[in-house]
């Protein structure tokens, strides 16, 4: 279904609409306060970007020299061409140390390779771990945003979850305790698990090593007790040194929430005694992706979310209108890269107002990206016969001064003295969720004329 | 291997010319922080609370002193064995730490950008002791704290650890309607001793 038709099924219930907006806004609003504070930011985005348009141009040989150096530490290196290679390895890893329960810490990279119904398939018991993963997983959902799974789901909702799944008491949609009851059903999940899975925030080529964030420590809770510690990051994650980790440590919580460092950010390098320790570097699309000189801008990506939080489309649509497992701007321009046909709406699921790329801490021109995506599904996939006809339309207004003034007398006219009802007929989707301005007496071009003309009198 | 050599071919085929790796320059951020201030400020800002005490005994006894229900207690002082209940050395299962109250680490980097604390391999002999702990105590003097990460990582250069983590606040989440609640996974409180 198209992004539009899905959206407007989310715009049924205005109040969520209201709701979903102010809670995205407020995120995007402590963003500003935090890096408002934050001497040199603008450089520290140029370098981000910069740091990552160098890996990218010699990301082989990175991914060469991260494996030598993770081999080195004692940790084993697989490799998967696509999502489907991605789950048959982590299934092979899981039947190998007999691994019938694991813990899943949040990670985008197996949400997109479907990797919970693979293992499930195989009588595996599967439990994210973040707290909004979990609450998405109990409602057999996806995730709607990549930094906050559970937005689009209010406090009640959660209380009536909890209460189906984990015999928790009616409580009035009380976050306190709630979270303290899924703390309670999680540890146990810890404490029972044969194996841990967590994705990868930053893979260091130098090392080895990778660092993983969150605010919770619930990748550390599955990593330090489970016998077994699987990681899965796409190849795009790895940096060149350590020392570049001070730079993205300092960009990625405060675009993400504000916060200026996650609560946890650990650095994971060499298997604990006695225990194993896993890397699955996945390309599923990524090098493909990379070939794409007018694209490959959108690997830089570190998942901060920053483009969603203030995207005014994404904050009315939800993230599930997207269809896509990274939903919003970025998600727009890296799911045609997958499929085209199915994508096709994504890249016009905006207002090209530019403020993804002005957030955005890797500095990624997703607006212009947007744009370019538009020129490409125009000629390659099949378009709605009146937009076309519309377009045509359109055009030829455009290239005629004559025709175009003659239109806008009749369009300020009509806006002046039709009905209501006429305005805001079905023909008119400008008119669909709002009313019209009254058409002014006249067009902008008589007015900067007469403007113009006073200041020479 | 198929896939592995699939992937670099492709990599390789597909990546632009090299571009140059760009040079960090750190004094473009610097604003002459002061740094215990600053540091404490952001300690709590991440939720976490500043005590500024000079003997470990002290430390101890008002850790004593605030947590009196406290039962299972471990501490990386020197000199604090009569504060332990259990023996590290002993324990050879992490999953018995789970009824673990009080965790005293003493630190050597923190952070004043963002109120954060290094701990490795090197100052906790079970790596899950900070996070299944109900209660974190981090000990840092003075002269360890630098102005922002990239100073960290300098620091960190040389360090062989296993493992290591930077530790701002108690755990936390805001999963629930955008609420934020102290005391997801981790820790549900951090005290941070600051000695001169």
């Amino acid at each position: 279904m198209s992004h539009s038709k899905l959206a407007s099924i989310f715009n049924k219930d205005e109040k969520r609409v209201d709701w979903h907006d102010k809670a995205l806004w407020f995120v995007r609003h402590k963003r500003d306060l935090s890096v408002h504070n934050v001497q040199g930011w603008e450089e520290l985005r140029n370098l981000g970007h910069g740091i990552k348009a160098h890996m990218l141009s010699n990301l082989d040989n990175y991914l060469i020299q991260f494996e030598e150096n993770a081999k080195k530490n004692g940790v084993e290196v697989h490799w998967a061409a696509n999502a489907e290679e991605h789950n048959k390895i982590v299934l092979q890893i899981l039947k190998d140390n007999n691994a019938k329960k694991i813990v899943k810490s949040k990670s985008m990279l197996t949400e997109e390779c479907h990797l919970n119904p693979a293992l499930e398939a195989d009588g595996i018991e599967v439990i994210d771990t973040d707290l909004g993963e979990r609450i998405v997983q109990l409602a057999k959902e996806t995730p709607s945003h990549i930094v906050l799974p559970a937005i689009h789901k209010n406090r009640h909702e959660v209380d009536e979850l909890f209460q189906e799944h984990l015999g928790t008491k009616p409580c009035d949609g009380d976050p306190q305790y709630l979270t303290g009851e899924a703390r309670k059903h999680l540890r146990t999940k810890f404490i029972q698990a044969d194996a841990a899975l967590t994705g990868v925030n930053f893979a260091v080529a130098e090392t080895g090593g990778f660092v993983v964030c969150t605010n919770e420590g619930n990748a550390d809770m599955g990593a330090h007790l489970a016998p077994v510690h699987i990681a899965c990051m796409g190849v795009e994650k790895i940096i060149p040194k350590q020392e570049h980790l001070g730079l993205f440590l300092r960009l990625l919580a405060r675009s993400a929430t504000g916060q200026p460092i996650t609560t946890y950010s650990s650095h994971f390098k060499k298997p604990r005694k006695g225990a194993k320790m896993h890397i699955v570097i996945v390309d599923n699309g990524r090098s493909e992706q990379l070939s794409r000189p007018d694209f490959r801008a959108s690997l830089h990506c570190i998942r901060c979310g920053a483009c969603m939080n203030t995207c005014p489309i994404y904050r009315r649509s939800g993230g599930h209108s997207y269809d896509a497992t990274i939903p919003g701007p970025i998600g727009s321009i890296l799911s045609p890269g997958k499929d085209l046909k199915k994508h096709s709406t994504l890249p016009f699921a905006s207002t090209l107002c530019g403020s993804c790329s002005d957030v955005c801490p890797v500095k990624i021109d997703i607006h212009t990206q947007l744009y370019k995506w538009r020129q490409i599904i125009t000629k390659e996939t099949p378009q709605p016969f009146v937009k076309k006809q519309a377009m045509k339309a359109m055009g030829s207004i455009f290239a005629h001064p004559n025709r175009f003034e003659t239109v806008g007398k009749i369009a300020r006219w009509s806006l002046r003295n039709l009905p209501q009802a006429m305005i805001n007929s079905k023909p008119n989707a400008w008119g669909k969720a709002r009313d019209l301005p009254l058409g002014p007496e006249k067009s902008f071009d008589q007015w900067f004329k007469d403007r113009e003309n006073e200041k020479k009198s | 291997m198929g896939s592995r050599n699939q992937i670099l071919n492709r990599i390789k085929a597909n990546k632009p010319e090299l571009l140059d790796l760009p040079n960090i320059n750190t004094s473009l951020f610097d604003e002459g922080l002061d740094l215990l201030k600053e540091f404490t400020k952001k300690v709590e800002v991440v939720g976490g609370n500043v005590v500024t005490l000079n003997s470990n005994d002290e430390i101890i006894q008002q850790i004593e002193n605030t947590f009196t229900d406290a039962k299972v207690k471990f501490s990386n002082l020197p000199n604090t064995a009569s504060f332990n209940t259990i023996e590290l050395a002993t324990l050879q299962n992490p999953h018995d730490l789970e009824d673990l109250d009080i965790l005293i680490l003493e630190s050597n980097l923190g952070v004043a950008e963002n109120g954060s604390v290094w701990v490795s391999d090197s100052e906790i002999p079970v790596r899950v002791l900070p996070f299944i702990t109900k209660h974190l105590i981090l000990v840092i003097s003075a002269k360890d704290i630098v102005p922002y990460m990239h100073q960290a990582y300098e620091k960190l250069t040389n360090k062989d650890a296993g493992f290591g983590v930077f530790i701002a606040g108690p755990s936390k989440t805001a999963d629930i309607e955008q609420s934020l609640v102290i005391g997801a996974h981790g820790a549900l409180s951090l005290t941070v001793f600051l000695k001169d």
